[in-house]
């Protein structure tokens, strides 16, 4: 029980960060990136390629987050130009729409090229025990750096120019262009970190078990509905839900079987829509 | 008066006649070849899930991304059902549409009870579209998993030949045809117009936005479990990729797209050519995903209207008014002012001078 509790744990952590990529995306410029996962998935694929080829470890894992961001930047600045120039009320469906398209492109693109590539970062060593619990290394690596890549959102939020400069977009778009800020920067900027953060997601969970070239849908459902729960926008609020999902998740998958936890995966984020659409966290 | 509802019936079903005439005759150059009566009969299964996608989609602006997951529910109720039980296979194939008309109606009402529902209905039958699917491969006593499930249900029947099946999907098709048409020209077919244009201005008028909605999620993927059902023992044997989220929703997303959203015969005419891409695409199999991917990017970037209606609007304008099939297809579709869910500006502009306007816009 105490293991499965500290594997949700950390998978929640996961799911957490992921959330907060999406919700990020889609607080800035109403856009739900439903390519999210494919491009976690797609930066792994790229630190695989490169280990094969013999690049060391640590390069080849920071050259795949920074593809993943340069994507998510790519993406920004090109098809999603004509979404946040669409003032209308189908914006927010053609944001859909398109990114539906890029995760197809991606999957189809690794799906050709890599059917059976998978990252494998696994941290080897005998399990520690801490707390009477015998924790594996890898798992105990992948809470460290989430942990401290928490810790850097929130300074960044919090203390930054820059990241004050993203919340005040988030809340009100025009108030913050009569304050000298630019919207569209902090939008290509914000959507280059989610990809990296995405990416980040990735090299994590390839320290604990493969992340193989097909799991990128996979991971896209979960960080939307991470999203969902946590209400759509709030930083915060994803990052919790992540916790719970996760633990909800491993707690369900080790008891009863993958296709439940699947299952209340969805039942969470229905019953989220119609008992507190706005999310864990926030006032309705 | 009757005079004139006679020309309106013609306008309107003479389309779906010539249309279905034709696939009608496709057996006559294809019937020898047992493949490429597969491919043509599965080409119309996925006519048919495109119709049913159009009416949820097209219609009320749902963004159903379950369209493999409620076909399997058909396939594999009924599969399960037909094997398990003593019921007729007829009539496990109704109640597994019943079924699949269920949880489409449910995910609708998730979905469209709140404000967000644009988002929410795509998040929520995404999600649907994944734990159907690990369903599919966790519970391998009913489904068989990733060996599949053999349906011996049926196969005695018209719709184990090696040229009528063909004909049983094409009547499916017709009658959605019909159904899609018959809906959209009743105060239904009003009502799914009137909040697709502004939703706002549909409720104050007192049209219940959200009941519309569940109605025609249900009429849907009561089309999809039918056709999801039948495509299943037809094909005698299903598996987890049967109805995967990549095989289906990806291709008849494309399919509805390309032939025009909200159009009665865009599905067909998207069906139709996605069915002969693939064919000569063959060899690239794995390529396809892809392909669809950057062809969903082109048209949604450069022609909101779908490839279709552009094509004979442009035709139709550079013949001066010669009316070809697919436009007025297009113009019975939407009552003369196609404007599909994700269209660009206010109000009815013509299909081509909306393709042209983005066109430039995306360069």
């Amino acid at each position: 029980m105490g293991a499965v509790l500290v594997d949700g744990f950390v998978l929640g952590l996961q799911f957490g960060i992921l959330g907060v990529g999406l919700t990020l995306v889609y607080g800035l410029g109403g856009v739900v990136n439903l390519a999210h996962g494919q491009m976690a998935v797609m930066a792994a694929i790229v630190t695989a390629r490169l280990i094969d080829r013999g690049v060391s470890t640590a390069i080849a894992i920071v050259i795949g987050i920074a593809a993943a961001g340069l994507l998510g930047i790519i993406i920004d600045r090109t098809i999603m130009q004509p979404v946040y120039r669409d003032q209308t009320d189908h914006r927010v469906l053609l944001g859909l729409l398109l990114m539906l398209g890029v995760g197809f492109v991606i999957d189809g693109v690794l799906e050709w090229r890599y059917p059976i590539e998978a990252l494998n970062l696994r941290v080897g060593g005998d399990p520690v025990s801490l707390f009477g619990l015998k924790i594996r290394r890898g798992s105990i690596w992948a809470s460290a750096i989430i942990g401290l890549i928490g810790v850097a959102l929130v300074l960044f939020f919090r203390f930054t120019t820059f990241g004050r400069a993203t919340r005040s977009v988030i809340q009100d778009e025009e108030g913050a262009r009569l304050c000298g800020i630019n919207p569209a920067m902090v939008r290509t900027v914000i959507f280059g970190l989610s990809g990296a953060l995405a990416g980040s997601v990735a090299m994590i969970q390839a320290m604990t078990s493969p992340v193989v070239s097909t799991a990128g849908v996979g991971l896209t459902i979960f960080a939307l509905i991470v999203a969902v729960v946590g209400g759509l926008g709030s930083v915060s609020g994803a990052f919790l839900a992540g916790i719970l999902l996760g633990i909800v998740n491993t707690l369900s998958a080790f008891y009863i079987g993958t296709f439940v936890s699947s299952i209340i995966l969805v039942a969470a984020a229905a019953i989220t829509i119609l008992l507190r659409p706005q999310g864990l966290l926030s006032r309705a | 008066m009757p005079d004139s509802t006679r020309s309106q019936l013609l306008r309107g079903y003479a389309p779906i006649a010539i249309v279905i005439a034709l696939l009608a005759l496709v057996p006559l150059w294809s019937g020898d070849s047992r493949s490429m009566m597969t491919v043509v009969t599965t080409g119309l299964a996925f006519g048919a899930y495109a119709v049913a996608f159009n009416l949820i989609f097209g219609s009320t602006g749902q963004l159903f991304l379950c369209v493999g997951a409620l076909a399997g529910i058909g396939g594999f109720g009924s599969a399960i059902l037909s094997e398990r039980t003593a019921i007729p296979f007829v009539v496990t194939m109704l109640l597994a549409m019943v079924l699949a008309a269920g949880f489409g109606a449910l995910l609708s009402w998730v979905a469209v009870s709140r404000s967000l529902d644009t988002i929410f209905t795509g998040i929520v039958t995404l999600a649907f579209s994944l734990s159907f699917e690990n369903f599919v491969l966790g519970r391998q006593d009913l489904t068989g998993g990733e060996n599949g499930l053999r349906v011996e249900a049926g196969s005695d029947t018209v719709l184990g030949g090696q040229i009528s099946p063909y004909y049983v999907f094409l009547a499916m098709l017709a009658a959605y045809l019909v159904l899609f048409r018959i809906i959209q020209t009743s105060h239904f077919g009003w009502a799914f117009r009137a909040l697709r244009d502004d939703e706002v201005a549909a409720e104050l008028s007192g049209i219940d936005v959200a009941r519309y909605r569940i109605y025609a999620a249900a009429v849907g993927s009561a089309m999809l479990g039918l056709t999801g059902a039948t495509f299943a023992h037809y094909r005698s044997f299903i598996g987890d990729s049967t109805y995967a989220f990549g095989n289906v929703d990806v291709r008849v997303l494309v399919m509805l797209a390309f032939g025009g959203i909200g159009t009665v015969l865009g599905p067909v005419i998207g069906a139709t050519v996605f069915t002969v891409v693939d064919e000569l695409l063959v060899d690239y199999a794995s390529l396809r995903e892809v392909i669809y991917g950057v062809v969903t990017l082109v048209l949604f970037l450069s022609f909101r209207q779908g490839a279709v209606p552009a094509f004979t609007g442009a035709v139709g304008r550079l013949l001066g008014g010669g009316r070809t099939l697919g436009s007025a297809a297009v113009e019975d579709g939407s009552g003369g002012a196609p404007e599909p869910p994700d269209g660009g500006g206010p109000g009815g502009s013509p299909a081509d001078e909306v393709a042209t306007e983005e066109t430039a816009e995306s360069r």
